[in-house]
């Protein structure tokens, strides 16, 4: 059990191999992040953002360019991944073949020259909690996709480490299998009671399981926050876009103020920002002009024709189970993604939901998120 | 009506197969013996006591093993011995080079990496032969040659033995190398990575080098005759026996000679009889393990 703090944390790459003129690539730019005894934070973001190769760093799986990781306060640049005493989860579940779940499972506390009595008693402990004891003399490609990475995290459980790194674990799985693991790593994150960091591409992954959570985007640190925090309060266009599926509507519109009021003007319709909102949009007294209007396709909702709703039609119905997404385009030719749970409609208007018919739509003004137009920034949180 | 054509056909094409698997075996064993015959006649010519000159018949009208006897108590005994010592120190040293070089070629990332290997790639493409002259100067003076000629072909031998990084680097780069990356998580250091990940995956690639390493030294003529120069004591079999062949000898030592090619044989047999299901594993796993 350790923190974990990353200062000023930079990775470049850069052809070395004496054939080709140099090329640089900065993989990671100044990463600061404390990570507290612990805590479960987890690295997001799209392909090639660098939260791999951050976790890497880390391991000591990569050389830090430059900056210090330091692990329970001791700067770790210059130990090898065996005296940094972490362990790790690999995607690909990285088993030794040629070894059975138990060889597997044992091979760390056998290079610590543990005695057999006591790596017997820590295996079996961990295989009875990951429920693989009855697999424990086969050899790993006698097991399928879900015990593969059962074992990859009993191997890493064994251990007296002091963080826990996981390489986006789950993303070999099938989605039902994902969201089962999903929840034992949840259950083994009570159990282990160490510091975690995860790293993977999927929000929903990140939202469940973090504490934490750091949105990359091309090697640079987005926002970090609680799961509530960055889907509340998005720092910026890139994190409003990525938390949240459907993904949030962005909507070019003007931001007006009026008697000390602000309003916004999305397709000609004009709607007050009131309540919290609009405090906190007054505080923060951002000029008026041009800005994106956010709204998350749940913040939308279905009026009737002149109630002064945004007439839309409607292209694609999405029938999810609990909730229809629906896919509609304005007059102006912009598209939104709206999200209706299923119960808040009445037959007659399911019957209404066709491709081609009209209809109405209302922002709600309370959670709406204002950015703006250049710098990309939230207008109130950034 | 269908259903007696289909069987028709399926017959048809059963009876084809067996003809063309009559014709494939027929070419297979007349092949064999073809390349056999040679083998044959040595092993008979070996056992053969009534004389020891060459004779117009193969099959032995007196047969015995004074020949084998007559063998042991010649300086053969002292040029297989060191064959054996050069074939195997060669073999053990080699493997240890090559792995080792491979290993590093096929997971570490260093300046002129690829320079390096491109450096080796053309230098493999000169034949030995052109630096037996210098060979011969050094390994003289460092007082290697005539009967000190053992360590000094050892040395030759493994002395070029990392170019041969080729096929076992091949190999090695299709293990994927987060299992290296675990086991280093794991505690183990980068020998421990080579030894108790990496080779033990390589098994039939480790057999193939070492078989490789082995057979070079073992059948080696030309440096070995060049750098014992005519010293019995630092001669291996294939020179020694040699010898035996000119018109002076030939003729008091054929049978012998026989009977030392079947001895020369035996441990080379022997080892590809127990590892050739991993040499043709070796030979063709690096290309087709994904």
């Amino acid at each position: 059990m350790a923190n974990v703090k990353l200062t000023n944390v930079k990775k470049i790459y850069s052809s070395n191999d004496g054939t080709h003129k140099k090329d640089y690539v900065v993989a990671v730019h100044d990463f600061n992040l404390d990570i507290k005894d612990k805590e479960f934070v987890v690295f997001v973001g799209p392909s090639g953002c660098g939260k791999s190769t951050t976790l890497r760093m880390i391991a000591g799986l990569e050389d830090i360019s430059d900056g210090t990781v330091e692990i329970d306060g001791e700067v770790v640049n210059d130990l090898q991944p065996k005296d940094r005493n972490i362990a790790m989860v690999f995607q690909n579940y990285a088993l030794y073949p040629h070894m059975t779940v138990y060889d597997n499972i044992a091979f760390s506390l056998r290079l610590q020259k543990m005695p057999e009595d006591e790596i017997y008693e820590r295996v079996t402990n961990a295989a009875e909690i990951l429920g693989i004891t009855e697999y424990l003399m086969r050899k790993p490609r006698a097991l399928s996709g879900g015990q593969r990475q059962r074992v990859a995290i009993g191997r890493a459980m064994v251990r007296d480490s002091k963080v826990f790194l996981m390489d986006e674990p789950l993303s070999n799985l099938d989605a039902k299998l994902r969201n089962q693991m999903r929840a034992e790593i949840i259950l083994l994150r009570q159990k282990l009671n160490t510091t975690f960091v995860y790293v993977t591409h999927d929000q929903t992954e990140a939202m469940t399981l973090g504490d934490r959570i750091v949105i990359m985007k091309d090697g640079y640190i987005m926002q970090v926050g609680s799961p509530t925090e960055v889907f509340e309060r998005p720092k910026n266009l890139f994190v409003a876009g990525f938390i949240g599926a459907p993904q949030m509507n962005f909507i070019e519109c003007e931001l007006t103020r009026e008697g000390g009021e602000y309003f916004v003007k999305p397709f000609g319709v004009k709607f007050p920002v009131d309540g919290a909102k609009g405090q906190e949009l007054k505080k923060a007294n951002p000029s008026t002009g041009t800005i994106v209007l956010g709204v998350r396709p749940e913040h939308i909702v279905l009026t009737d024709a002149g109630q002064g709703g945004i007439p839309c039609t409607l292209e694609v119905n999405e029938m999810m189970g609990s909730e229809v997404h629906l896919h509609v385009y304005t007059e102006d030719g912009t598209r939104l993604v709206v999200r209706v749970p299923t119960m808040n409609l009445s037959q007659e208007q399911r019957d209404h939901l066709k491709q081609g018919n009209k209809v109405y739509l209302k922002f709600e003004s309370k959670v709406m998120h204002f950015f703006n137009k250049e710098t990309e920034q939230n207008l109130i949180y950034a | 009506m269908s259903t007696n054509n289909s069987m028709k056909r399926s017959m048809g094409l059963k009876a084809s197969a067996r003809i063309s698997n009559t014709i494939i075996y027929i070419v297979l064993i007349a092949m064999s013996f073809i390349w056999l015959i040679p083998f044959i006649c040595i092993v008979l010519q070996s056992f053969r006591v009534e004389s020891t000159w060459q004779v117009g018949y193969v099959i032995p009208q007196k047969w015995g093993l004074d020949n084998y006897v007559k063998l042991f108590h010649s300086d053969f005994t002292r040029w297989y011995l060191n064959t054996f010592i050069i074939a195997v120190v060669t073999a053990l040293l080699q493997t240890v080079i090559v792995l080792c070089m491979s290993y590093t070629l096929s997971r570490f990332r260093f300046k002129m990496r690829k320079a390096l290997m491109q450096f080796m790639l053309i230098l493999g493409m000169f034949p030995g032969m052109l630096t037996m002259i210098i060979l011969y100067r050094v390994l003289k003076d460092l007082g290697m040659t005539q009967a000190n000629a053992v360590p000094g072909l050892i040395l030759v031998y493994i002395a070029s033995s990392g170019m041969g990084y080729y096929v076992s680097k091949g190999f090695f780069d299709t293990i994927p190398k987060s299992l290296d990356e675990a086991a280093r998580v794991d505690g183990a250091t980068r020998a421990q990575v080579l030894t108790k990940i990496i080779l033990p995956l390589a098994k039939p690639i480790v057999i193939y080098t070492i078989l490789t390493a082995f057979m070079a030294p073992w059948g080696d003529f030309v440096f070995a005759r060049y750098i014992s120069f005519g010293t019995s004591a630092g001669m291996n079999v294939a020179v020694g026996m040699y010898n035996w062949l000119n018109k002076d000898m030939i003729n008091s030592w054929y049978t012998m000679f026989c009977a030392g090619g079947v001895i020369v044989a035996i441990p080379v047999t022997i080892l590809f009889m127990c590892l050739q299901k991993y040499y043709v594993e070796g030979v063709t796993g690096g290309a087709v393990k994904g």
